[in-house]
């Protein structure tokens, strides 16, 4: 399948002293411009403006629908945001803040690190990350009310803080370790890990699923222990889970013995922390 | 035509358009997941006064079924999707919700869709909770041995109802025999259900009665014990006569149900006591889908051997 290869020219005067903007990439890709016309977009830095072309090699036009970006680094911004359905962004290389926010279907991997707000408001589409993921991986911009909606995000390594805070629907999948502030004032949708979890999991949780190997340190008041269950839906999810080319492969495809924690009931929430049991 | 000493009359079995729908139903073994769908397809012979005609299809796998638990598949035809969707909701409700670790998904994709757990979720109380899986929405409720598993929704589509066979034979014990065999014959086919006890129909009905509050009743141009009546058809070598009703989700489905039963009946031939095979004919006022006996038997014959 033909491709479009969007290379960083990555100079020793760099002028990434300041963040990029990447919004330019999904504007290409939505009036599939041609190799010329992305190259002519305008690009702000700092109060500078470029084209895409000084900073940007590119070949081929943004009517294909897989693109590649080479050499990217975490001061590059919104790469992949809104990206539409059947597109399909191959990133080498870290990447900055907001990567595939407000992701509409496109499926954005990125062999590298993201940085906070990865897939925030996303609504559906998968997000794949190789290594490591900031704060509010599937949440919600500063001031939103809603997080995630929809779609698919893999991290393979860890994720920081407040991962999934104000997830609304979707799957957040954590091959490694989560940070503090899980699943806060989560709405609804899963939240999967292999590895362990930080502090006051699931603190404001309205609904929704935490799928966790171990039981956290502190679990917080809020969350009541309702026993031991076998839960027939949970086959119904890994089968979902292990579809991903991921370590959630290991799970057994009948596991489906959990713990169950109800909570937040300090906000009157019906959600739950599974704990996998055997 | 006459296969084995059995005559095929040169006639065609009407049949009507129905709409139809699947779900799976599971359980923790085939015994708990046989039960819920017996209630479930229990008091479902006809939509005259069942509102449904439902049976089941086939027993399935654990390796095939959405959750890995053994499961039987289950066929409901109705005359209209609102119908289809109020009957559906109620035996599901009454007869699967009710009977312990069963769970029920979606058998049809599609666009149109009928709610499944769409409603029965507000049996939950409000501590019932939706999960979306891949593009599927499944409703869970707690229910006092844990959770009833239910799919949001499932898939209908038009099909036929109605498809039978009328086989004609020298006693009840040989018209019996030809029934059992076709109704074998019939049963190992997919998309393919026959609504009434064990599959075979002893009260087949003509269209009208002189009671203006029935629109069926007896069929008494076939009741050997009206021989005597001029309109009866039965001859008088004939003791019994007894039907094998088909729905099926297709033409085709049908078409390859009757070519099997009546297959079946002619293996056991005319030697058998079975003296005839005719087919529901109510010239035109049942329905638009007419099978001809005889063409199905010449076509089937080069289709599907």
């Amino acid at each position: 399948m033909s491709h479009t290869t969007v290379t960083y020219k990555d100079t020793a005067d760099s002028k990434l002293s300041k963040r990029l903007d990447m919004r330019w990439l999904s504007k290409a890709i939505f009036d599939a411009k041609s190799e010329e016309q992305a190259k002519s977009l305008p690009l702000n830095i700092g109060n500078e403006t470029f084209t895409v072309g000084e900073l940007f090699n590119i070949e081929g036009n943004f009517s294909n629908h897989v693109i590649k970006i080479e050499n990217s680094n975490s001061k590059m911004d919104y790469i992949g945001y809104a990206l539409p359905e059947n597109f399909q962004l191959i990133v080498e290389g870290d990447v900055g803040h907001y990567a595939g926010s407000g992701l509409k279907g496109g499926k954005l991997n990125i062999q590298g690190n993201v940085k906070d707000y990865a897939g925030c408001e996303m609504s559906s589409g998968m997000i794949e990350v190789s290594k490591n993921a900031g704060d509010y991986l599937g949440g919600a911009k500063a001031g939103n009310k809603k997080g995630m909606s929809g779609g698919t995000i893999l991290v393979h390594g860890n994720s920081n803080n407040f991962t999934g805070d104000l997830l609304r629907r979707g799957i957040i999948m954590v091959v490694g370790n989560i940070g503090d502030y899980c699943a806060s004032r989560m709405i609804a949708g899963t939240i999967a890990n292999l590895g362990t979890i930080g502090k006051q999991v699931g603190v404001g949780m309205r609904r929704g699923t935490i799928l966790l190997p171990h039981k956290p340190k502190d679990v917080i008041s809020g969350f009541r222990d309702c026993g031991r269950h076998n839960l027939g839906y949970l086959t119904l999810l890994l089968h979902e889970l292990r579809s991903f080319e991921s370590t959630f492969q290991s799970l057994h495809p009948m596991r489906r013995r959990v713990q169950r924690y109800l909570g937040d009931t300090a906000v009157g929430g019906q959600g739950e922390m599974l704990i996998w049991i055997g | 035509m006459i296969i084995n000493g059995v005559e095929i009359e040169d006639t065609f079995a009407e049949a009507f358009s129905m709409r139809a729908t699947r779900v799976i139903i599971t359980a923790i073994n085939y015994k708990w997941a046989r039960h819920a769908a017996e209630t479930m397809t229990g008091f479902a012979t006809s939509v005259i006064g069942c509102g449904v005609e439902a049976g089941i299809e086939k027993v399935i796998g654990n390796h095939e079924t959405p959750d890995g638990r053994p499961g039987v598949s289950v066929l409901l035809f109705s005359t209209d999707k609102k119908t289809l969707e109020k009957q559906l909701q109620t035996r599901i409700g009454q007869c699967v919700l009710t009977c312990p670790t069963t769970a029920v998904f979606s058998g049809m994709e599609g666009d149109d869709q009928i709610a499944l757990g769409a409603n029965i979720r507000y049996f939950g109380d409000g501590f019932q909770t939706s999960k979306k899986i891949g593009d599927k929405r499944f409703w869970r409720i707690p229910v006092m041995d844990g959770e009833f598993l239910c799919a949001e929704s499932t898939g209908y589509q038009k099909a036929i109802g109605g498809g039978n066979i009328l086989v004609f034979a020298r006693g009840i014990s040989h018209a019996l025999l030809a029934c059992e065999a076709a109704i074998d014959a019939i049963s190992m086919l997919p998309n393919i259900i026959m609504p009434f006890p064990g599959g075979g129909v002893r009260s087949g009905s003509k269209v009208g009665s002189k009671y203006k509050f029935l629109n069926a009743s007896t069929n008494h141009p076939y009741c050997p014990t009206l021989k005597g009546r001029p309109d009866n058809v039965l001859g008088k070598n004939i003791e019994a006569a007894m039907e094998i009703v088909i729905d099926g989700l297709t033409k085709e489905d049908v078409t390859l149900a009757m070519y099997r039963g009546i297959e079946a009946i002619c293996d056991l031939g005319k030697s058998q006591g079975i003296e005839k095979i005719t087919g529901g004919n109510y010239g035109g006022k049942l329905g638009p889908h007419h099978f001809h006996l005889r063409e199905i038997m010449n076509e089937s014959y080069n289709r599907y051997i």
